[in-house]
């Protein structure tokens, strides 16, 4: 199936959990899920037989500094590739509850980028199958973390 | 041998020659010899990249991105030029993407040979680890022939690449492509006819087509298990468009068949190179993109030599990239061995993780062995000798 | 009895007196974050190309049978304390070989979060050789630039 077909085809598949889509390129789809609605997109994505997970991508958007009192967001992006296209489930969740549920159950090697997401941008992943670090050193400090647009650095001590 | 605060032993694996340590932490709950569960933990590499590139300029990223590897560097370096020229939206001349291409080969079959060398010397076969490692030193002379470094050759720039191929550059390059073709012819003798070498690899570590594709697994691992993804043909990308690629698929799905994918690949590389150099297209070697990148969102898969390499690249219109994610082909391959490492013998670790090609600095490691009945912690090493 | 001064004249004298008998150096070798890049140069030295032990040089796996650290990497947080270890674990007499741009000043990394910069934030270091990566002719001569140093001149300059 080309690749223009297979991206309309997923995205009718995704219509029912979709808040939004957009088309960056040809050859990638972005759908806009709301968190309590990621676990069905991401069990609609496997029975379409979308079934590999490139990566999770994490983005820090920290609030606008024009506007102080707004909210920062973590947006997870779940990078879902068929041949040449590439379907991104993007999901935002603000700082204040900073919660994703797992997708494990239908994704199984989503694990390791969920373990990166809480450690390097302090979500919280529920039922995630395990929460050790990934990448930092035992050492780290909780609760810093070193995605966030806010770290600059350890303060040497 | 460093025993850490909670008790557990941990000792690098004796990866390529008993001297040669690569940090990193893997850990194996055996029952007696059989293991019964794996798991990943790695950080001793962890340089904080991703952040580093929010911190210089674009050309600057490139450079830090062209480190994360050291046997892989060009690709890295390609990906995230590639994805940076997408976000300025411009051309790139045919004859640099050629030239890319043409690189990556020669870098897949470096990479490839030291990998050869590396799990043969993992399974005890120390002639063949020094005669792959001798051989390999053609190829290291292609790459310094052509881009002046044997290892980093910063062929690329945001735009196309810094360096031509002569004529006399050509030859040599056929030249040596030659020598290493016949090489090569041997090494498939040995992994699919020497009986010693099949005796260690046939039936050893095998993951059916079904889990490799539940488990995520990538490059020549994926492809040995039967499963046709290859990101050069799938999707395309710099010079491939013009010269595709034949994927190089085997259904044992063993380790025996790890080797042979690795092998045949050797050969689908040469026959490429051969194609490029005839057929190089005429024109620029690069074209000229503006300091601030445009902004928006850049997504660029390659395939590195151990499989998929995902590039994520994000601009906010500056003069540094305002988000780079970098996902490896061997973080997949990992995850992958958690699950179709229990139940082998332990014996069977070190040539099993050989065969899925880790990447030690994409991905750092080091082995642990739990006893789940006694609770006793060792090294591999101490294990091996036993 | 003769006073035994501890003066860094006298520490230097027993360095060179223990190091004389040492006609074959066994080097040790630990990554503490690098790119492989290095890791793998260093390793070619061993190949028939280069062939580092026609200088009597041996590259082993103990820390506590090694005289000299090869050393890689800008130190992440994690490779500190076990770099430190394996200093710690070497037996007197013994020298640390930094190879890499790494290895000086953490090289590319300057300033990324997780690494410490330079090996000789950590250990003290005898040879840097500069370098991305280091050839390994250059890597080499590094190592036998630190034993020509300890071998060195009998005489003992006044002080």
């Amino acid at each position: 199936m080309e690749t223009t077909q297979m991206l309309e085809s997923i995205e009718k598949v995704l219509k029912p959990f979709a808040q939004s889509f957009n088309r960056p390129s040809a050859e990638r789809l972005d759908a806009v899920v709301k968190a309590e609605d990621l676990k069905a997109a991401v069990k609609a994505m496997v029975d379409a037989k979308w079934l590999y997970l490139s990566t999770i991508t994490g983005l820090d958007i920290p609030a606008p500094a024009d506007q102080p009192d707004a909210e920062g967001h973590i947006e997870a992006l779940y990078h879902f590739c068929e041949g040449e296209a590439i379907a991104t489930l993007r999901v935002s969740v603000p700082y204040s509850h900073p919660v994703f549920p797992s997708v494990c159950e239908f994704m199984p090697s989503a694990t390791l980028g969920e373990r990166e997401l809480m450690e390097m941008f302090g979500v919280v992943v529920e039922n995630t199958p395990s929460n050790e670090r990934l990448v930092l050193p035992e050492d780290w400090p909780q609760g810093v973390y070193p995605l966030r647009k806010s770290f600059t650095g350890l303060n040497k001590g | 041998m460093e025993k850490t605060s909670d008790g557990k032993f941990i000792v690098p694996i004796g990866a390529q020659h008993p001297a040669l340590k690569e940090p990193g932490h893997f850990e194996f709950a055996v029952e007696g010899e059989i293991v019964v569960g794996a798991s990943v933990r790695l950080g001793y590499v962890h340089r904080g990249i991703e952040k580093g590139c929010e911190n210089r300029n674009w050309i600057q990223a490139m450079y830090l991105t062209e480190r994360v590897c050291g046997i892989c560097s060009h690709i890295h370096a390609t990906a995230f030029a590639l994805a940076t020229e997408k976000l300025a939206g411009v051309e790139v001349p045919a004859r640099a993407q050629a030239i890319r291409v043409l690189i990556s080969e020669l870098e897949r079959i470096h990479s490839h040979m030291l990998w050869l060398g590396v799990a043969a010397h993992e399974g005890g076969f120390d002639t063949l680890f020094m005669y792959s490692w001798r051989d390999r030193e053609t190829v290291m002379d292609l790459l310094e022939a052509v881009t002046g470094n044997r290892v980093n050759y910063s062929a690329n720039v945001i735009g196309g690449v810094k360096f031509d191929i002569s004529p006399e550059q050509k030859e040599t390059i056929l030249k040596g492509i030659e020598f290493l073709e016949e090489r090569s012819q041997h090494y498939m003798e040995v992994v699919t006819t020497d009986e010693t070498f099949t005796g260690r690899t046939r039936g050893i570590g095998t993951m059916p087509y079904d889990d490799a594709i539940r488990l995520g697994a990538a490059g020549p691992t994926l492809r040995a298990s039967g499963v046709a993804r290859d990101v050069r043909t799938d999707s395309p990308y710099a010079g491939y468009k013009l010269f595709p690629v034949n994927i190089i698929t085997d259904t044992a799905g063993d380790l025996d068949a790890r080797f042979i994918v690795r092998i045949k690949e050797l050969f689908e590389s040469y026959r490429l190179v051969r194609e490029i150099l005839d057929n190089l297209p005429e024109g620029e070697l690069s074209i000229r993109v503006p300091r601030r990148i445009p902004a928006g969102e850049a997504i660029q898969r390659v395939e590195a030599p151990r499989g998929e390499l995902f590039y994520f690249v994000q601009s906010e219109g500056g003069e540094n990239p305002s988000r780079v994610k970098i996902r490896t082909p061997s973080l997949l391959n990992w995850a992958s061995i958690t699950n179709f490492a229990p139940g082998h013998k332990l014996a069977d670790m070190p040539m099993i993780l050989a065969g899925i090609d880790p990447c030690f600095s994409c991905n750092d490691r080091m082995i642990t062995v739990r006893d789940v009945r006694t609770g006793q912690v060792s090294n591999l090493e101490d294990l091996k000798i036993r | 009895m003769a006073l035994q001064m501890d003066t860094p004249w006298i520490r230097a004298m027993n360095k060179i007196k223990t190091w004389a008998r040492i006609n074959s150096p066994w080097l040790v070798h630990f990554n503490s974050g690098s790119c492989n890049g290095c890791d793998i140069e260093i390793l070619a030295t061993l190949t028939p190309r280069f062939d580092i032990e026609r200088f009597g040089i041996k590259l082993q796996g103990s820390p506590r049978h090694a005289d000299v650290l090869i050393c890689t990497g800008p130190v992440t947080r994690q490779a500190r304390d076990r770099l430190k270890r394996v200093y710690e674990q070497m037996p007197e007499p013994k020298f640390v070989v930094a190879v890499g741009s790494c290895g000086i000043s953490g090289g590319v990394f300057q300033g990324c979060y997780n690494i410490e910069g330079g090996i000789d934030e950590v250990i003290p270091v005898d040879v840097f050789v500069p370098g991305c990566p280091p050839r390994p002719e250059a890597i080499i001569y590094g190592v036998v630039q630190l034993l020509n140093k300890l071998k060195g001149p009998a005489e003992l300059p006044a002080k």
